[in-house]
């Protein structure tokens, strides 16, 4: 009720701008119309830039009026040399297995640590939210070294170590190279930048209206099923944007897979290294005299930026609109 | 009174819950958290060794610390450069990303697509993406360079600055910024949308009364949406500044991370503890200042 009377004031006030059309709002809108499409511009241009490069072939430094329409193209051997140099298919198996799956197990095991710090008050709660803002602020870079160790010998709480002080028997296992460096923390709800993740959630769920789950609640339903039942089929918009962000940043990851795994990388972690692979397997140096070096380049990072654009033009409708309504700044 | 008595005793089983829902998440912070949490900071006064099955550590005081600071000549050039990107690039940032969600929050043809343009950074921004493109767009290109050459080219700043006759440093610092422009508006994408977020939940009943009033549009800014912005752009500057020092391609992570890959673990954890004290203090002052002159003023 209240929204649509918000929206009918919004829509007459714009009619009103609409009909009283002044030269100064006209001028006005034409300087909007510019800055906004030069910032568009600013943020095509690289874009468009790894894409026509791509394009380009060894001769192309050869023809000065190349920069935007590729005149000498090479696509398919370009990419051909690309997805050889990345090792594509086994980079992308291995990303889906280590980072995408784990992106994933985020999403539902943030949301129940979020569930549980936006509806009860419970004993600790005040010092875990402290330590759940500390771990937004820590990087990753201060754990990373000790996180590698522990996964070389994976202890719980040192319940592993007594035993094998005790018996002998030593039950630690080295999980360092496997993908259960990243299912483990993920699994917790500790993984890549978790604490944002929760953060989010539980703005959203702060937000949400409680009489229906205390309905729920009133009805018998113990605190897993109104979790399941009530809160999670209504925060659809939270879980859009929570999972878009964490496939982002897993994607993207290229500092936790270059310690914890020493072969079968990921993608992030070929492009990083596209470089000196080019140089291997072609013998050639990559900088900007040398058109051809810089063809595979590019189109190494069009083939690595180009599944999560798509996911992009698929979802952005509905993710735009999620990030207005999630609440994430509360 | 006895209701009263059983609704409290509904609560208390309740929040018992809260534990319930709380444990995997609280054993996961101790395990992948705290304890390496402390482990590091023993690392960075340990010497550390490789052995067969893992490694080895010698407590060695303050030695690591020793060795980064004095006889170590590149570390402090790092820390340098680290702290300076983080004072210009922090209020440009927050600068950018407010005028740009204030442009999108506005109405107007196309505002969808302007939107789902805009918040494309926030999609391919990776760090490796962009180290591949301004690396080699940047420094080595000639006229096609992005970030570097092509915005003062674009803009003739150069021209500009010499004819205005401003002070040397002044325009030292105008051509960084006119050649960072690439790289801001790259980083800025998901402040931009924590700023759109903060726009819409401005109830735009303020804006009527104002307009009521007779305010102007510089005062509708300052007295309405700036002040009603101040917790998002806490968070804003909060979420940036971690950024900027996390940034992979800044000159001092991207260093002490190609000396931990190659196996140097005793002297790194010293290197990012100090860069992260330094920072962590940064942050801390910065926080202080905007309490106590922002926040302040609007109570």
């Amino acid at each position: 009720m209240k929204e649509s009377i918000i929206k009918s004031s919004v829509v007459d006030k714009s009619k009103l701008k609409r009909g009283g059309k002044t030269a100064i709002g006209l001028v006005y809108s034409l300087f909007r119309l510019i800055i906004l499409l030069s910032i568009g511009f600013i943020i095509m241009y690289p874009l468009f830039y790894m894409i026509v490069t791509s394009f380009q072939s060894k001769y192309a430094f050869l023809n000065s009026t190349r920069v935007w329409i590729p005149s000498d193209t090479a696509i398919v051997k370009n990419y051909k040399v690309a997805i050889d140099c990345l090792d594509y298919g086994k980079a992308l198996l291995s990303t889906l297995k280590n980072e995408i799956s784990s992106a994933l197990l985020q999403v539902v095991s943030c949301a129940v640590a979020a569930y549980g710090f936006a509806r009860f008050n419970f004993r600790g709660k005040k010092p875990m939210i402290f330590i759940l803002f500390l771990t937004i602020l820590v990087p990753d870079m201060i754990l990373i070294i000790p996180r590698m160790v522990n996964f070389s010998h994976l202890d719980f709480l040192g319940i592993f170590g007594l035993i094998n002080k005790l018996t002998g028997i030593d039950l630690r296992l080295n999980v360092l190279n496997t993908s259960w460096t990243f299912w483990l923390p993920a699994l917790f709800g500790v993984g890549l930048r978790s604490g944002i993740l929760i953060y989010i959630y539980m703005q959203f769920f702060r937000g949400l209206p409680r009489e229906l789950e205390e309905a729920a609640w009133v009805d018998g339903a113990g605190p897993i099923k109104t979790f399941l039942a009530i809160a999670v089929p209504s925060s659809g918009v939270a879980i859009l944007t929570v999972t878009v962000f964490s496939l982002i940043w897993h994607w993207n990851d290229s500092l936790l897979c270059g310690i914890y795994l020493t072969n079968d990388f990921p993608l992030a972690m070929t492009l990083k290294d596209i470089e000196t692979t080019i140089g291997i397997k072609y013998n050639m140096l990559v900088n900007y005299t040398n058109p051809e070096a810089m063809a595979y380049l590019m189109a190494g990072c069009v083939l690595f930026v180009m599944p999560m654009l798509i996911v992009y033009i698929i979802l952005q409708r509905w993710f735009i609109e999620s990030i207005d309504r999630v609440g994430i700044t509360g | 009174m006895k209701g009263v008595k059983k609704l409290r005793g509904i609560e208390q089983l309740k929040n018992h819950y809260g534990h319930m829902f709380t444990l995997p998440w609280l054993i996961g912070i101790i395990i992948f958290f705290i304890i390496p949490l402390i482990q590091s900071v023993w690392y960075s006064f340990a010497k550390i060794s490789v052995v067969e099955n893992g490694i080895e550590t010698k407590f060695i005081g303050i030695d690591n610390y020793k060795q980064i600071l004095e006889a170590d000549p590149n570390y402090t050039k790092w820390l340098s450069s680290g702290i300076t990107s983080f004072f210009y690039t922090l209020p440009l940032i927050i600068l950018v990303s407010m005028v740009l969600a204030m442009l999108l929050n506005q109405k107007f043809v196309g505002r969808l697509f302007f939107r789902a343009l805009y918040f494309l950074p926030v999609i391919i921004a990776s760090g490796v993406v962009m180290t591949l493109i301004f690396q080699t767009t940047s420094s080595d290109m000639g006229s096609m360079g992005v970030s570097d050459t092509y915005t003062s080219n674009m803009f003739s700043v150069n021209d500009i600055i010499g004819w205005l006759q401003v002070d040397g440093k002044v325009a030292e610092y105008v051509i960084l910024v006119i050649n960072k422009i690439f790289d801001l508006v790259w980083q800025s994408g998901i402040q931009t949308v924590l700023f759109l977020a903060g726009l819409q939940s401005i109830p735009s009943s303020l804006y009527e009364a104002s307009k009521v009033e007779g305010a102007t549009k510089w005062e509708e800014f300052w007295f309405i949406t700036f002040p009603m912005l101040s917790q998002v752009t806490l968070l804003v500057a909060v979420f940036t500044m971690v950024e900027i020092m996390t940034n992979t391609r800044s000159t001092i992570i991207s260093n002490i991370y190609k000396m931990m890959s190659s196996g140097v673990y005793d002297e790194t954890s010293a290197m990012i503890w100090f860069y992260f004290l330094v920072g962590g203090g940064l942050m801390a002052l910065v926080l202080f200042l905007y309490n106590r002159f922002l926040m302040k003023r609007w109570e």
